[in-house]
């Protein structure tokens, strides 16, 4: 076991000192294309003749960013907040709610189905039920942005769980190890790399959650999320750029939130991060 | 217990300070400094984002016009229009902002809701087309199409603003756009809208340089009807008639002063909604204030002209848009908490 820890720092180390190049070399094929892609959009934009206000060309989304940057900005911040705490809400239902499945097999053909059909509910159909319920604060937000992610958390978890060696525990057992016990050092250890691809899922559609969130709730502040900047620019029909300029921030949040948790998952999975190699 | 017990001394030392404070507040030279000592917290929820058309109401507030008739007024922003009505029935708000026909439809089936001042006096609904389409009257929708936001009532008025016309609504086709309006129109999709703003859409077209051709609903055969109205529940409108007319107070106030200075007003608005432009908002208000006053200049501010509330109900119902005869029951709307109304 030390043995191996020091192999794995002796690998930090090594990777430490050309880390920058090596990162580089990593994010260097996602910005080539991304700059592609942009320069195709810039062309389109430019020669198509189509209008600035159905489809704005990259540079009019920069300067509406750069003119709009405070605005942007603490728009964001509500939105970053709303995604986290409401990724939050959900991991800790979702893997309780997981692990409660995994533990009474019963509660599995009980909440299974309950829990596909409440992927299928239009925000909008309760929207007003949470505000009637909450108020006009964040929380009915972050209900709705967990009731969103939560679904891939709680899939993946039970899956993760089920995946278990079924020797570990049975071993465990005949080691006079309690149920938790078993539970605590063969399955949920085994459960813990699906269990954050799930998360990673969930990450990733929490930021159009928070989207859906904020359009279908009230709220009472000046800012109150990107999703609301948005729905407001292009409700007006004039402020495309806009709009888009804060659709590239959010694009760029749920980029940096999914890298962010493969780095945690490093952290809290090494085995599991190794074996993938350099996937994420 | 002990703590919240009154003593006679103590209540004689609060009308000294109660005394004293409003010997202060006389003064005069800390006017705006002074505020009643206990505003009451009263929200009202918007038809929409913040935008000029509610820029008496954000005036009033930033002028501090409602904390000096004790109300600490609070706007939210609903997410989508049929919202206020729902959360202004259940008891979540104090006031919502919203549209004739929806306090119509509200009551029709069974909301407890009553339109208690207007915020704008006639139709602002109206048919925008392009410039660049050439139409310049309803007669050359035939055989065209034209977008609306998926209202009922707005299907309504389209059918009624042809009839008038003299085409058949069968030679037009309605699309349903939902809220882009005008991106519908600047793609070439429909030749026009109904369900845009004059002094909003319109006006914004005309920014652009789209030479819009704009023709307001009440101008094209629909009986003419408040757009925004303020609406609070029947039981508050019956108990709590002093706040309501405190509120309206107030909010006349801030009428006044949207006109006094309608670019400060543009300023407050894009305060609330950062989105906003400033200049399109100015713009706005500008247009708005005509239709903020009523016809008759001896009607107070926010009146709200019985007949006209009749004629339309009926054409809501004539069309189907209500089950129940609206001119039934008990009014959906009372002008008696306007300045020099009433008691």
């Amino acid at each position: 076991m030390n043995a191996a820890r020091d192999a794995f720092a002796g690998r930090d180390a090594f990777a430490g000192r050309d880390a920058f190049a090596g990162r580089v070399r990593a994010f260097l094929p996602a910005m080539l294309l991304a700059g592609a892609l942009a320069g195709a959009w810039e062309l389109y934009a430019d020669f198509s003749g189509v209008q600035q206000d159905l489809l704005p060309a990259p540079h009019a989304v920069a300067s509406a960013l750069w003119s709009n940057g405070g605005s942007v900005w603490r728009n964001f911040t509500v939105t970053a907040e709303q995604v986290l705490l409401g990724l939050a809400l959900a991991l800790a239902c979702g893997s309780a709610l997981a692990i409660a499945i995994h533990l009474f097999p019963l509660l599995r053909r009980a909440v299974y189905p309950l829990a596909v059909g409440s992927q299928a509910v239009p925000i909008p159909v309760i929207g007003v039920l949470l505000v009637f319920w909450w108020g006009f604060g964040i929380f009915p937000k972050l209900v709705v942005i967990a009731l969103i992610c939560f679904f891939p958390i709680v899939v993946s978890t039970v899956d993760g769980l089920a995946a278990v060696d079924p020797e570990q525990p049975k071993l465990l057992r005949t080691l006079d190890a309690s149920r938790w016990q078993a539970f605590r050092f063969a399955e949920l250890p085994a459960a813990l790399p699906a269990a954050l691809s799930g998360a990673r899922i969930a990450l990733a559609v929490g930021v159009i959650g928070a989207f859906i969130a904020e359009t279908s709730t009230p709220s009472s502040a000046a800012y109150s999320g990107l999703g609301r900047e948005i729905i407001d620019n292009i409700s007006s029909g004039f402020q495309t750029p806009r709009a888009y300029a804060a659709t590239v921030v959010l694009f760029a949040f749920a980029v940096a939130c999914f890298y962010a948790l493969a780095l945690a998952e490093r952290v809290l999975v090494p085995w599991h991060a190794r074996r993938r190699g350099a996937t994420a | 217990m002990r703590a919240t017990r009154t003593t006679p001394r103590r209540r004689v030392l609060a009308g000294v300070c109660l005394s004293l404070v409003l010997a202060l507040s006389a003064c005069g030279s800390a006017q705006n400094v002074v505020s009643p000592p206990s505003a009451k917290r009263f929200t009202v929820m918007l038809d929409w984002f913040p935008n000029a058309d509610h820029a008496p109401l954000y005036a009033a507030i930033a002028h501090g016009y409602f904390r000096a008739v004790g109300l600490d007024v609070e706007p939210v922003v609903p997410a989508e229009t049929a919202e206020p009505l729902k959360l202004l029935a259940a008891g979540k708000v104090d006031m919502a902002i919203s549209y004739e026909p929806e306090v119509l439809l509200a009551r029709d089936e069974g909301l407890k809701v009553v339109s208690i001042g207007a915020l704008v006096q006639r139709p602002l609904t109206s048919i925008i087309a392009l410039g660049e389409q050439r139409i310049s009257s309803v007669a050359q929708l035939a055989g065209k199409t034209v977008g609306t936001a998926g209202i009922p009532y707005q299907t309504a008025m389209l059918h009624t603003t042809l009839q008038h016309a003299g085409v058949s609504p069968a030679r037009v086709k309605e699309v349903n756009v939902g809220f882009n309006l005008v991106p519908a129109m600047l793609s070439g999709k429909v030749a026009a809208t109904l369900g845009g703003y004059w002094n909003y859409e319109a006006v914004q077209l005309r920014l652009m340089h789209k030479h819009p051709l704009v023709i307001p609903v009440n101008e094209a055969g629909v009986p003419t009807y408040d757009e925004l109205v303020l609406v609070v529940r029947e039981n508050e409108a019956r108990a709590d008639g002093q706040d309501l007319r405190a509120f309206m107070q107030a909010l006349t106030r801030g009428e006044h002063a949207v006109r006094a200075a309608p670019a400060a007003a543009a300023k407050l608005i894009v305060k609330a909604n950062p989105s906003a432009e400033e200049r399109l908002q100015l713009e706005s208000i500008e247009q708005t204030l005509p239709a903020a006053q009523p016809a008759d200049a001896s009607d107070p501010y926010g009146w709200q002209e019985p007949t006209a509330w009749a004629t339309f109900a009926n054409w809501m119902y004539s069309h189907g848009l209500l089950v129940h005869n609206p001119n039934g029951g008990l009014p959906p709307f009372t002008n008696e908490f306007l300045p020099g109304q009433g008691i």
